[in-house]
């Protein structure tokens, strides 16, 4: 266990919240709206793009969001009409940016490899600075004002994309918005969870809560809370054990999802 | 939908065809259908003959690749969002995962979502006209279910009033019996009929079981390989050789 100053501990509580909040708040629209592997794929996308930034000497985060806004651009339109072999392409486009990043990884200056380089896979509770949590508060303040705008519109589209079509709604500049929220909460998030794993942070909370309610309000006022315990216990166990921050979030909130299937109502009888 | 245009069919296909994507041949082919405000009609045709393609094409779900479709006089391909805020779709054997996180409640209100528009929330009469809509289909006692949870036959009135809660101009109707049991078929079917009095609704129907057709359609499209091979009053229809030779029923 690290002694760290008050300052730096303060810091990360604050981005560790905040990334809980943002992430589990796009999971819970991106797992309803089954767009799990092309997160999936965004997030090794901004792996990719922020390792080369790292070795390019170009801003990481810029870059981050650049390769998966790109990704999205480039796989939406595929996902989105159901193309046959959508799922082959993603499967692909995950293993190719993920090799890209680790390629561009092994051109890193030597001394960074050792730090900020770890921090992009892995994630690092020393990675979040003052503009890290400026940015994240801006993200996470208009991911909420976005989805209070447009909850009618997102309710909708999580039910069925053809209904809410069939209803009179416009869907496809939602399904944009979405991928576009997606890609920068990714990519922000990635110097403190690392780009394998970020999508962990994604996917697990909202699915933990899911195992408890019918109700998508709850599931939406909850989701948020669920990321922060999860982002908070993960930053905790790397604290305690040095562990990764990544793996320690994924450990914990699986283990927290399996506890959740195993007492979840919906799987009891009577 | 501010400014009515002066319209002689409430819907109007001109030579259309539909093609699914990566198909060659059109599901549906030149379809010319004209329908006046208030008509009940009933599409009939053996599986696979193109008519739930015909109501998606309609209402613009499904993009038509010749020809022309206008509804309320104006384009669909133009105006698709704006003219589905005024028609009614009940989907064909449409099917939830256990576990959607909706309640019954939620999805009959979201049928008024698009009507409603961007940046308004649901008003009181939105709920109101919600209300009406559960009345008429007598589910009141489901409001409270995970829609997840419901008998097909339960999810197929929900759809219904789903579609009804928009208080729709157009009503399309693709095979709305088909999981209902007797009573319930028959009671939803005056229920339609009872609203296409009193709204003068324009009414389509997808209909497999002929004697279920109700007494108020007065016309029938029959539909075979894509193609609308009769279109005119019941009795003529269903006395035409094409039924016979549609179903490929011999003698
Ligand atoms: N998504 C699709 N992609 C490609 N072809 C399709 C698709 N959906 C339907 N088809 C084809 O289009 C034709 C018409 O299908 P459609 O669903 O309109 O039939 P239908 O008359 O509604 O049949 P049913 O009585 O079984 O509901 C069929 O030959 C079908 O194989
Ligand atoms: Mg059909």
């Amino acid at each position: 266990m690290i002694i760290l100053p008050y300052q730096i501990i303060l810091t990360v509580v604050i981005g560790a919240c905040l990334a809980g909040i943002a992430c589990s708040l796009i999971g819970t629209f991106i797992v309803r709206m089954k767009l799990s592997s092309l997160g999936f794929c965004m997030s090794h996308a901004a792996f990719a793009g922020s390792a080369l930034g790292l070795v390019l000497h170009i801003n990481p985060l810029s870059m981050a969001i650049l390769f998966s806004i790109a990704v999205a651009l480039f796989l939406g339109p595929l996902v989105e009409k159901a193309k046959l072999h959508a799922d082959v392409i993603l499967g692909i486009m995950f293993s190719l940016m993920l090799s890209l990043g680790l390629i561009f990884l092994n051109f890193a200056p030597e001394t960074a490899m050792s730090s900020t380089a770890m921090g992009i896979l892995w994630g690092s509770i020393l990675g979040m600075n003052t503009s890290d949590i400026i940015n994240l508060t801006i993200l996470t303040s208009l991911i909420i004002v976005l989805m209070i705008l447009f909850s009618k519109e997102f309710k909708a589209i999580m039910f069925s994309r053809k209904m809410a079509e069939a209803s009179g709604i416009n869907t496809r500049p939602f399904y944009y918005l979405l991928l576009f929220l997606t890609g920068i909460t990714v990519s922000l998030s990635l110097k403190l969870v690392g780009g394998l794993l970020v999508f962990a942070l994604i996917v697990n909370p909202t699915s933990i809560v899911c195992q408890f309610s019918y109700n998508i309000k709850k599931i939406i006022l909850f989701s948020p809370l669920c990321g922060i315990v999860c982002c908070l216990m993960g930053i905790l166990l790397s604290f305690l054990f040095d562990f990764p921050v990544g793996s320690s979030i994924a450990i914990f909130s699986s283990i927290f999802f399996g506890i959740a299937v195993i007492f979840s109502p919906k799987r009891k009888r009577g | 939908m501010s400014n009515h245009l002066k319209y002689n069919y409430i819907i109007e296909l001109s030579n259309v065809d539909t093609i699914y994507e990566g198909e060659k041949i059109p599901a549906i082919r030149d379809v010319n259908l004209k329908i006046k405000k208030g008509e009940f009609l009933c599409v009939i045709g053996p599986n696979g003959a193109g008519k739930t393609t015909l109501l998606e094409t309609i209402n613009g779900l499904l993009k038509h690749t010749r020809g022309k479709v206008n509804i309320f006089g104006k384009e669909i391909r133009k105006f698709g969002s704006s003219i589905r805020k005024e028609v009614g779709y009940v989907p064909q054997g449409f099917s939830v995962s256990s576990l959607m996180p909706f309640l019954v409640k939620d999805v009959i209100l979201m049928g008024r979502f698009g009507k409603i528009g961007l940046f308004k929330s649901a008003s009181d009469e939105d709920y109101l006209k919600a209300k009406e809509a559960v009345k008429l289909v007598e589910i009141d006692g489901l409001l409270k279910k995970p829609i997840g949870k419901l008998s097909g036959g339960q999810l197929q009135k929900v759809m219904v009033a789903r579609a009804l809660a928009k208080d729709p101009k157009i009503l399309l109707l693709d095979e709305p019996f088909s999981s209902l049991d007797f009573k319930a078929s028959a009671e939803i079917s005056e229920r339609i009929s009872f609203l296409h009095e009193k709204k003068n609704l324009t009414t389509l129907m997808v209909i497999h079981n002929i004697p279920s057709i109700p007494k108020r359609c007065k016309r029938i499209v029959l539909i075979n390989e894509g193609m609308v091979i009769q279109d005119g009053p019941v009795n003529e229809v269903l006395n035409s050789g094409s039924l016979k030779f549609a179903y490929k029923v011999r003698k």
